[in-house]
């Protein structure tokens, strides 16, 4: 909407070829000028000038929808609001599943079991709609090389073994997930420019990037000067890519991230505590008031990041082979904490499922 | 005699200069026409006057020009503020510390980590300000922008849907006629078609639509809340000239307080948190830099102290700093049929510091 040329916002002809000298061609030039440099480079008056702005603002101002009218829309179409995760505690708390639409994150310690829930997801994602799936294609880019056709394919054959009773079925699946390996944050940012054409070629319903913190831990060192801002600039352009695909396309964004072990000493890190179920101290119970000041966890990737991602869950260990998955930002749930285990089938929560 | 007459006389001069060099007479002060002509400064600010109305018959009437230049007594200022509502919160503590509720033409800030509560809160607020005035509220209509995508309908269904009950049972328990009539109107359904939703995804688009604003504003008449959710976002990537940044920001504040002032009506913008590395300690502030720290008037923080959410009063020129302590509360529901009951209620100890 912003790199509109000013010819379609309809300017008249002439206006258009004496802004073009001065290199305003689009409307995002257009608006970024202040009142007295328009008068001047239109040569209008001040009124003139007004009129011109609301002509422009209109051509690219987005459309006006009532809150009951996407509510109507949504009920239409219920059930391609939602992927459903098949572990049914943890939809009924996100009120159905991953949301379509918005970007979600998985965090957790290494080999907690991201990139088995995303492997998971990916089967989820290409069931037809009558099992709850999305009927539709997967785009995974995985910057680790962590991805395994062979756990797919177990994966799906035993978590749904009355549908997939025939290879033809299992193979069929496979084709329908797109595989990117991606290892740099330039060539990660490229693939997700990319990636609009791709949806609409392979009618793509999930797009998964695993994981989006190893690269941009491996080129960015935070302690240099300057590299904060550059991370930041990198994150934030991704995310707002990522958001405009989940929202144009209606589909769900899954990034993973990692943690980082923050040692602190004294109030001034506390800061970068975002909430307190990143503090993933603190959800071991409420003896640990006294280890504030040492080292705590955090997802990484910093505040500016945590504020793009709409939805996040914290995978982490608790005695082992049990698993805790917390619910630590979610438009629509409270803290929530599940139990799971990792099988054969994926993820499968503990407690009444 | 002689004193008219000569006032005439030098009446006639000014207007014979006036028809000579217009422009030098309209910098003509009282003091020096008194001077030069020998009249007193009275008779020489009616001649002037009297050049002025001719002068500015001509010039066309600005288009918003008729609240650019208010003057009033604070007499009746105070007369217009003792009358005007405040949308309320529903939360009583937090209601108390903003000195009743969110204040109509001004701008309110709400800056806060990620996952505080503040998209919830603007959602609550854009049903809260249709409550009916015999309910305490003031009876308009919101217009919600949207720049990151945390919009939740069905969010809103529930908020809305637990409002109604709410005046439903106000309703019973005082038994007053014109609460029937009111709830006729105020139902589920009229609340989401008042709620008038835009998103924009890029800072083009947000500066587009706020150009537009009063145009909308001028035809939605009974708009009295304007929320721009995440006016950091925009803002925070792609942009490496500051410079613009900060001009781009001041343009936008100025707006939102004539137009906040124009319509009456209630302005409130979210903001992200954001790290700045001091020498040995690192802190959370509100993003955008010191300079916007101006354009709110009423500034409100939202953050955490080991579990509890806190909300911080910060800049506000009626109201004494203070924290106050709140919870966001979801009530299970039973049945398939009850709503989540959401609200902002105050926290176990509400400490007013």
């Amino acid at each position: 909407m912003a790199a509109k040329k000013l010819r379609r916002a309809q300017l008249s002809q002439e206006m258009c070829e004496r802004l073009s000298r001065y290199q305003i061609t689009t409307c995002q030039d257009f608006l970024c000028l202040s009142l007295l440099e328009l008068m001047k480079v239109t040569g209008q008056s001040y009124y003139e000038v007004q009129k011109l702005l609301c002509k422009v603002s209109r051509a690219c101002a987005p459309k006006m929808q009532t809150a009951y009218e996407m509510k109507l829309r949504k009920s239409v179409n219920p059930s391609s609001a939602f992927l459903s995760t098949t572990l049914h505690s943890l939809d009924r708390v996100l009120h159905g599943g991953v949301p379509c639409g918005s970007l979600t994150e998985i965090t957790s310690p290494p080999g907690c079991g991201k990139t088995q829930f995303c492997i998971m997801l990916s089967v989820l994602a290409t069931l037809p709609v009558s099992m709850g799936g999305l009927d539709g294609a997967v785009i995974y880019i995985d910057t680790e090389s962590a991805f395994s056709a062979e756990r797919l394919i177990e994966i799906a054959a035993n978590r749904f073994p009355a549908y997939y009773d025939s290879d033809e079925k299992l193979l069929c699946m496979t084709r329908s997930i797109h595989l990117y390996r991606e290892l740099t944050c330039c060539s990660v940012l490229k693939r997700i420019m990319s990636l609009e054409e791709e949806i609409i070629l392979k009618k793509v319903k999930l797009v998964i990037i695993d994981s989006v913190a190893s690269v941009v831990r491996k080129e960015f060192d935070t302690k240099l000067q300057g590299n904060l801002a550059e991370r930041s600039n990198f994150l934030t352009r991704g995310a707002s890519v990522l958001k405009y695909l989940a929202e144009e396309f209606s589909i769900p964004v899954i990034l993973t991230n990692q943690i980082t072990t923050a040692l602190s000493s004294g109030p001034g890190v506390r800061a970068d505590l975002v909430s307190p179920a990143d503090d993933l101290s603190l959800s071991e119970g409420s003896s640990v008031s006294g280890k504030r000041d040492s080292a705590y966890v955090t997802a990484a990737l910093g505040n500016t990041w945590s504020h793009s991602v709409n939805t996040r869950l914290i995978l982490q260990y608790h005695d082992l082979p049990t698993r805790q998955l917390l619910v630590a930002k979610s438009p629509v749930a409270p803290f929530s904490t599940f139990f799971y285990t990792i099988e054969k089938s994926g993820l499968v929560l503990q407690g009444h499922v | 005699m002689d004193h008219s007459g000569r006032r005439s006389a030098d009446t006639d001069g000014c207007k014979w200069d006036a028809g000579k060099r217009r422009d030098s007479v309209r910098w003509c002060f009282v003091l020096l026409a008194s001077l030069e002509i020998g009249i007193s400064r009275e008779e020489a600010l009616e001649a002037l006057q009297v050049v002025r109305q001719e002068c500015h018959g001509d010039t066309a009437r600005t288009p918003g020009g008729s609240g650019a230049t208010r003057k009033c007594t604070a007499l009746e200022l105070l007369e217009e503020e003792q009358t005007q509502g405040f949308i309320i919160t529903f939360c009583s503590a937090l209601d108390n510390i903003l000195g009743g509720g969110v204040q109509l033409t001004k701008i309110t800030e709400i800056c806060g980590a990620p996952g505080v509560g503040k998209t919830q809160l603007c959602m609550q607020l854009a049903v809260d300000v249709q409550i009916p005035e015999c309910f305490g509220g003031v009876a308009g209509e919101a217009v919600f922008i949207d720049t990151e995508g945390s919009f939740m309908v069905d969010r809103v269904v529930d908020i809305a849907a637990a409002c109604v009950q709410h005046c439903h049972l106000i309703a019973e328990a005082q038994q007053e006629e014109d609460h029937g009539k009111a709830l006729e109107t105020f139902s589920l359904e009229n609340i989401l078609s008042h709620i008038y939703y835009f998103r924009c995804r890029d800072y083009t688009e947000l500066l587009a639509q706020v150009y537009l604003l009063p145009e909308f504003l001028s035809e939605h008449s009974k708009v009295r809340l304007v929320v721009i959710d995440g006016i950091a976002f925009p803002f925070r990537h792609d942009f490496e000239d500051l410079a613009l940044r900060t001009r781009l920001l001041n343009g936008l504040a100025q707006q939102l307080i004539i137009t906040a002032n124009d319509h009456r009506a209630a302005v409130i913008l979210t903001n992200q948190m954001t790290t700045r590395i001091g020498q040995s300690q690192s802190t959370l502030v509100p993003a955008l830099g010191e300079s916007w720290g101006h354009a709110a008037t009423v500034r409100l923080i939202f953050h955490w102290d080991n579990t509890q959410r806190l909300a911080t009063l910060y800049k506000s020129p009626s109201q004494k700093e203070s924290t106050i302590a709140y919870d966001i509360t979801v009530s299970v529901p039973v049945g398939r049929d009850m709503p989540s009951w959401v609200t902002l209620s105050p926290g176990k100890d509400c400490t007013q510091i």
